[in-house]
């Protein structure tokens, strides 16, 4: 590269600046110097295994935030969220009939920032259902489900049925009222399949109605399953954005 | 001549490539600038509503004591409410089903490519979206209030409680049609066909160390009219109408335009039956208004 990214003149500044972005440690780590120039703004995102998600370049109406309104964006956002006050919440519940209701008492009383922790769980967990919805109205009013993007828009599909598995199975873990009849209601709907509904009904909550084996059924697919699905799903989604030559946009 | 049109192509290709590059912005700083700060805004948000607003905990489950009424999450009080009108295993497993392989299907049936990555950019679009969502908003009312008797309500209101001549009984509601078509001298349904045995049958549930219990097969006709065959052909019906009307007028040409309309009307549907189902279902799931809708009963 012929730019020399050295400033000419040498202060205090310039000493810090090459101290810490020319040293040993961060050009191991980053590889590149600090994202001032095209070059290191590219290696930034190219280096970096996280921001390597996005191209380095971009079209200029994607930026534009009513194209997009970021919803894609803030529905991974918000699952990133959920995983990391998620995980606070399971240091602290145990899914068990016994336990699982004096836990989330527990929580919202002993726990510093327990009670906070479970406010921003659910109602993240809300503001995903919906910010997907969103998403995918956005994608449909702006056409871009459209080939070469028909198969991403199926990977949607299924993150929205995820999305909607994963709220639901988390609704029954605090073991009150609401829980246990929303889940009722809910495990009934799949029971009344014809022929094939009643035998599912028994396999997805473990017994003949909602009880301690649903608890545990329900806590491992809303910890481990659905997020390791929903997860492996993004990957998909994500990776066929830019295979399919990055959003959509009019020919 | 050929070559000519090639190299013109070509020309015309690569000033397209250069005019691109001059598009293009950088992902760092423009994207991840912006992706930083709604992540930031989101984050606040987020904290200070949960600051603000502290999520519901009930009583212990009581498996003993049933809530009325009993509702499911939000987002699944659209397919309680359509419990309410048909079949159990059509609100509650096929109709889903069939919604979300049709949303699936919408990018192999509309695969051209006219109107991508812009907002509503095909001529037409914003009133097939006003069409939809207004056919399918008010569409959606007039059959849950239908469905409630509120005509018959109205009707009494107008010729004195109680009265609604005998002969239009039939029309109450889908519960007092198919109690007409079942129990009425005047059902066009003969006797002997109301009920159709076709036997039992048994299914190896014992396999899941379910207890095995034969499953019942008789048809019953008047239920799957009223429960069944009414409620598909409208579902299935009443959009097609739409469609059809709407490319009668002119309005609808494209398969993007049909698409547009169906899945505005789609998403009307949906949302209103989400909201009449959390906000105006009470006890016993009847209507109620939000303000005097009376405390659960547990
Ligand atoms: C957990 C759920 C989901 C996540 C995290 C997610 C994430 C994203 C992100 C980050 C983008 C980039 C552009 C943007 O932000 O709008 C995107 C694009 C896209 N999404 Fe999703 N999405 C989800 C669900 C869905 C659903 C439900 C659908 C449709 C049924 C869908 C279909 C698409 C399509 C077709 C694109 C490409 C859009 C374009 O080319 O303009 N996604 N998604």
């Amino acid at each position: 590269m012929a730019t020399s990214e050295r400033p000419e003149s040498r202060g205090l500044g310039d000493r810090i600046y090459d101290l810490v972005f020319h040293s040993v440690l961060w050009q191991s780590i980053f590889r590149s110097g600090y994202p001032n120039t095209p070059r290191n703004q590219m290696l930034a995102i190219a280096t970096n295994v996280f921001l390597h998600l996005h191209p380095t370049r971009i079209h200029r109406t994607h930026v534009k935030i009513t194209h997009t309104f970021c919803l894609g964006g803030l529905s991974f956002f918000l699952f990133i969220g959920l995983t990391i006050t998620g995980v606070l919440l399971m240091f602290y519940y145990v899914p068990s009939v016994e336990r699982a209701y004096q836990d989330l008492q527990n929580i919202q009383t002993n726990v510093r920032f327990g009670f906070l922790m479970r406010n921003m769980h659910r109602w993240m967990a809300h503001g995903m259902v919906l910010m997907v919805l969103l998403h995918m109205m956005r994608v449909f009013y702006t056409g871009a489900y459209k080939p070469p993007r028909e198969f991403n828009w199926i990977v949607g599909v299924v993150l929205l049925v995820l999305t909607l598995l994963l709220s639901f199975t988390g609704y029954l873990l605090p073991w009150d009222e609401l829980s246990l009849w929303a889940i009722t209601v809910g495990t009934n709907m799949v029971g009344s399949a014809p022929i094939l509904g009643p035998p599912q009904q028994f396999v997805l909550i473990g017994g003949f109605e909602v009880g301690p084996a649903a608890l545990v059924r329900f806590y491992t697919l809303h910890v481990i399953g659905f997020p390791l699905l929903a997860a492996t799903f993004m990957t998909v989604h994500f990776w066929r954005i830019r295979r399919d030559g990055g959003l959509a946009r009019p020919l | 001549m050929a070559t000519d049109a090639a190299t013109a192509a070509s020309a015309a290709v690569r000033g397209r490539a250069r005019r691109q590059r001059e598009e293009e912005l950088l992902v760092w700083p423009d994207l991840v600038f912006i992706e930083f700060i709604s992540a930031l805004v989101f984050t606040l948000m987020f904290v200070l509503l949960s600051i603000a607003i502290n999520s519901p905990l009930q009583d212990r489950a009581n498996p003993a004591n049933t809530p009325n009424p009993s509702k499911a999450p939000w987002y699944f009080l659209n397919l309680q409410e359509l419990l309410l009108h048909m079949n159990p295993a059509l609100a509650g497993v096929i109709v889903p089903t069939v919604a979300l392989i049709a949303i699936g299907a919408i990018p192999y049936y509309d695969n051209s490519h006219e109107g991508q990555g812009e907002w509503l950019s095909t001529p037409g679009a914003g009133r097939l979206v006003k069409l939809g969502a207004f056919v399918g908003t008010f569409g959606s009312i007039a059959l849950i209030l239908w469905d409630a008797a509120k005509h018959v309500q109205v009707y009494q209101l107008i010729f004195g409680k109680g009265s609604w001549p005998a002969s239009l009984n039939w029309f109450k509601s889908a519960r007092d049609f198919q109690a007409w078509l079942d129990t009425s001298a005047y059902s066009p349904i003969p006797e002997g066909l109301r009920r159709i045995p076709l036997g039992d049958y048994l299914l190896r549930t014992d396999l899941l160390g379910l207890t095995e219990k034969p499953i019942d097969l008789t048809v019953n006709i008047p239920g799957l009219i009223v429960e069944q065959i009414i409620p598909v052909t409208l579902m299935v019906g009443l959009p097609i109408l739409l469609s059809v009307f709407a490319w009668r007028i002119g309005w609808a040409k494209t398969r993007r335009d049909h698409m547009i309309l169906q899945f505005s009307g789609f998403l009307a549907v949906y949302f209103l039956l989400t909201i009449v189902g959390t906000a105006f279902r009470g006890r016993g799931m009847e209507l109620y208004w939000p303000w005097d809708n009376p405390p659960v009963i547990t």
